[in-house]
């Protein structure tokens, strides 16, 4: 007997359903998800998000990518990348899924790293002036007279308001347990502000209805704030300061930023040869007027190349005397030269230190756990934990001589254990850290990829942090690598606010 | 404002009028292909004799034919003169002083620069040649528009200002002379077609409808002439450039000698006969008048881009 294979329809459900976005596949492993958590759900702050893409077809949402993607080359959003002897302008990589923090943590952050920033510009005066934190012995003084950041020419001098790194880029990265920790500060000259600023513009453009539904933080301000902050430096102070912005040229990666940054704040965009420092230690820029006075620069050129006559003499990138007006209160720089020195791997290692001897206050946002091999009981951990330690040696930067513990051979660590009982001094290890992924569209699968944060932080006379920062996320599997240059994408960071509506 | 920065915006306006003046160009050779008859079609290498690239043309390989022309002038970039080489100048220019102009010209620089890039290894066929040249000259248009509209009209806009006009008049130059070449002697005399070849002359610097309207005669050899050089009411004669550039230069801070040297060439060119304006005078007339606008160049830099102490 025939059985009637005929079901009737269900009365509300289309014929053919459209394939929408499938999250019973994300697979977050043993990482900490930014958006949706190990039972596959929302986290609160990322329902508006969730409950979007619920709705939409993969397809769409790839045609969204590709509407940011051309957004980005019109409006010639690009970094510049040094490759095989030529320059080339790359657009900006953006994956469009934006990156989410809930207000009420993000509160926290941010008084976390205004109190890192004023501890560190306190013990960056404080190394340049007193030292009263060596003579009490809470930094050894070795350390300082060791470090390739501390700039003797710099001893005595004192900026307005005792500031130094007046916009410090600080990385945040979370771990496999949720809990968030500075991994560096970058307090000489931080680069990314202009693509957090961007990226939102786009995704603005290309997302319009994510906007309506939920209570997104504007970024849109960080020009205006710059702005007062740098005029809040100025040696002049009843006039209108001019204020510039010093690049190193049309050539280094970072253009695009500080031709954004002049433009938002109406302000010169200057190269060394267009200032001049006269004989009174004056700074002018050359103007179709002849010679204008500048108050302050927001130089995005390296100390090294600041000024031939006290830094890198070869250097035709500075102008001769900088320093010496600088020194003389004649301008305003930000950041001072010899910010640096609070940003190396061995002093990071003492900022927790460092905020309890300047503000008795215990740090809000915690360091990653680190390890200094010169003590011996210290040496002793990192030996016996090897496989699971990511080792930096203490003066270099750049990612060079490092050895990371998970991915090493058993003859990597051989040679590292040999090098750190060779040579303590110069290593100082973390353990490695799980780092948190978010949704990232890979092709034609949304798959987790990690990611860090960078938050930017103003001092001048006041504080200022960017709500969120620059979100880089590593668009290869399973890499940690989120820098631009090496296939590193960004996506749009949204703080948003749970308890409006 | 900075000198460099001064100097930059200057060629942004260069590059833009060249840009656009060459896609005219190519246009109205294309227009005229279709309407003259052969025999008295100006070759279309002449196209390189007006653009000064003969040179660079021969060093490439492949023949003088209407295709390769077309693409060495359209999108070569070894031809300096090239549409793709005055626009990667202009976006060059323009990309190192954004923080000054309005971001949405720089938007549509930009994205002409990517249409144009995308094509530049292709030919240029009579199918598509209208439209994409045409969009050239729109954009370019738009652009002059937007910062006529939307910027603050400062010393930065002044030098556009003065790039533009500056080049549209050496342009125009170059265009009569190459144009007026072939009418050279007996041959403008005797030829059925030399009003055909006037018209061609005028369509060249699209001034044919305002040649109609402002001059009221037939068209004439020294009518022409006076027209192109003397105009003060047709934007693409050399007077009426000469005129803007002076404008401009009032506005901007101590424009004295540069001045001088533009009302002199001004008040020369006022006093010129055009009626002996003929065949080699006319080339040799040309040949002083774009070496006069080298030193208004000459004069425009020493004021405001360099500064002797450097």
């Amino acid at each position: 007997m025939a059985v009637s294979r005929i079901t009737s329809p269900k009365p509300y459900m289309r014929s053919k359903p459209r394939a929408t976005i499938d999250w019973t596949k994300y697979d977050t492993g043993e990482f900490y998800d930014e958006i949706i958590t190990p039972a596959r759900r929302a986290r609160p702050a990322t329902r508006g998000l969730v409950a979007f893409m619920r709705k939409q077809t993969i397809k769409h949402l790839i045609s969204r990518q590709q509407a940011a993607d051309l957004a980005i080359q019109e409006m010639g959003i690009t970094f510049t990348v040094y490759s095989e002897g030529q320059n080339i302008d790359r657009s900006w990589p953006m994956d469009i899924i934006p990156r989410i923090i809930p207000l009420s943590e993000w509160q926290v952050l941010e008084q976390g790293l205004i109190q890192r920033l004023t501890a560190l510009n306190f013990f960056i005066d404080d190394i340049y002036n007193k030292q009263q934190i060596l003579k009490d012995g809470v930094v050894p003084r070795e350390i300082i007279d060791s470090s390739p950041g501390f700039l003797r020419p710099c001893v005595g001098a004192k900026p307005r308001h005792g500031v130094w790194s007046h916009i410090c880029g600080s990385d945040l990265v979370r771990d496999g347990d949720g809990t968030v920790y500075v991994l560096e500060d970058n307090l000489r000259v931080p680069s990314g502000v202009s693509y957090m600023l961007e990226n939102r513009a786009i995704s603005k453009r290309v997302l319009p209805q994510l906007f309506e539904r939920n209570s997104i933080l504007p970024v849109a301000d960080y020009p205006s704030q710059l702005f007062d902050m740098l005029t809040s430096l100025s040696p002049r102070r009843s006039i209108r300061p001019e204020i510039v912005v010093m690049t190193p040229g049309t050539f280094n990666s970072a253009y695009f930023e500080h031709a954004y940054l002049a433009q938002r704040m109406g302000a010169e965009l200057v190269e060394g040869s267009d200032l001049m420092v006269d004989s009174q230690d004056k700074v002018f820029m050359k103007t179709i007027r002849g010679l204008a006075p500048v108050d302050v620069i927001y130089r995005r050129i390296n100390d090294d190349y600041l000024d031939p006559d006290v830094f890198r003499p070869e250097s035709t990138l500075g102008t001769p005397g900088l320093f010496r007006a600088w020194r003389k209160g004649n301008v305003g720089l930000a950041n001072a030269p010899g910010a640096g020195v609070a940003d190396d791997k061995v002093i990071y290692t003492f900022v927790p230190a460092i905020i309890k001897y300047y503000l008795g206050e215990n740090p809000i946002i915690p360091n990653v756990p680190s390890f200094l091999c010169v003590n011996p009981k210290e040496r002793k951990h990192v030996l016996a934990n090897l496989p699971t330690m990511v080792v930096k040696p203490a003066n270099e930067s750049g990612g060079y001589g490092m050895l990371i513990g998970p991915a090493a051979s058993k003859k990597e660590l051989a040679l590292f254990a040999d090098l750190i009982n060779k040579n303590p001094r110069n290593y100082m290890a973390q353990p490695a850290l799980k780092l948190s992924t978010a949704p990232t569209l890979c092709g034609n699968n949304i798959e987790p990829r990690h990611l860090d944060l960078r938050p930017f932080i103003l001092q001048g006379k006041k504080h200022y942090v960017t709500p969120g920062g620059l979100t880089r996320v590593a668009l290869r599997k399973g890499s940690l690598v989120v820098n631009s240059s090496q296939g590193g994408g960004s996506k749009d960071t949204w703080i948003v606010d749970t308890e409006a509506h | 404002m900075l000198s460099r920065v001064a100097e930059r915006v200057y060629w942004l306006g260069r590059f833009l009028e060249r840009t656009e003046n060459t896609a005219r160009l190519l246009l109205v050779r294309h227009n005229a292909v279709l309407d003259l008859p052969k025999e008295v079609q100006p070759g279309w290498d002449l196209l390189l004799q007006v653009l000064g690239a003969e040179e660079a043309f021969a060093k490439l390989p492949g023949a003088a034919t209407e295709k390769n022309i077309i693409s060495f002038v359209f999108g070569e970039r070894a031809n300096p003169s090239s549409i793709i080489s005055s626009l990667t100048a202009a976006r060059e220019n323009m990309r190192t002083t954004r923080e000054i102009l309005p971001s949405e010209t720089w938007e549509r620089v930009n994205s002409l620069y990517l249409s144009v890039a995308r094509r530049s290894n292709k030919d240029l066929p009579r199918g598509v040649r209208h439209a994409v040249l045409n969009n050239i000259v729109q954009c370019c248009q738009q652009v002059t528009g937007m910062l006529a509209g939307s910027m603050n009209h400062d010393a930065a806009y002044q030098f556009v200002r003065l790039g533009r006009n500056l080049e549209r008049a050496d342009m125009s130059t170059r265009i009569i002379d190459a144009a007026s070449a072939g009418l050279m002697g007996d041959i403008e005399e005797t030829s059925p077609f030399r009003n055909v070849l006037w018209i061609s002359v005028l369509q060249s610097l699209s001034a044919y409808q305002m040649y109609r309207l402002d001059v009221r005669s037939t068209v004439n050899r020294q009518d022409v002439l006076a027209f192109l050089f003397q105009s003060t009411v047709f934007p693409r004669a050399i007077a009426h450039s000469l005129l803007e550039i002076e404008n401009s230069m009032k506005l901007l801070p101590d424009p004295k000698n540069a001045r001088d040297v533009v009302a002199t060439l001004r008040r020369q060119l006022k006093e010129t006969d055009c009626s002996a304006l003929a065949g080699s005078e006319l080339h040799n007339f040309i040949d002083v008048l774009q070496m006069q606008l080298v030193e208004v160049h000459s004069a425009i830099a020493v004021r405001w881009f360099t500064h002797e102490s450097s």
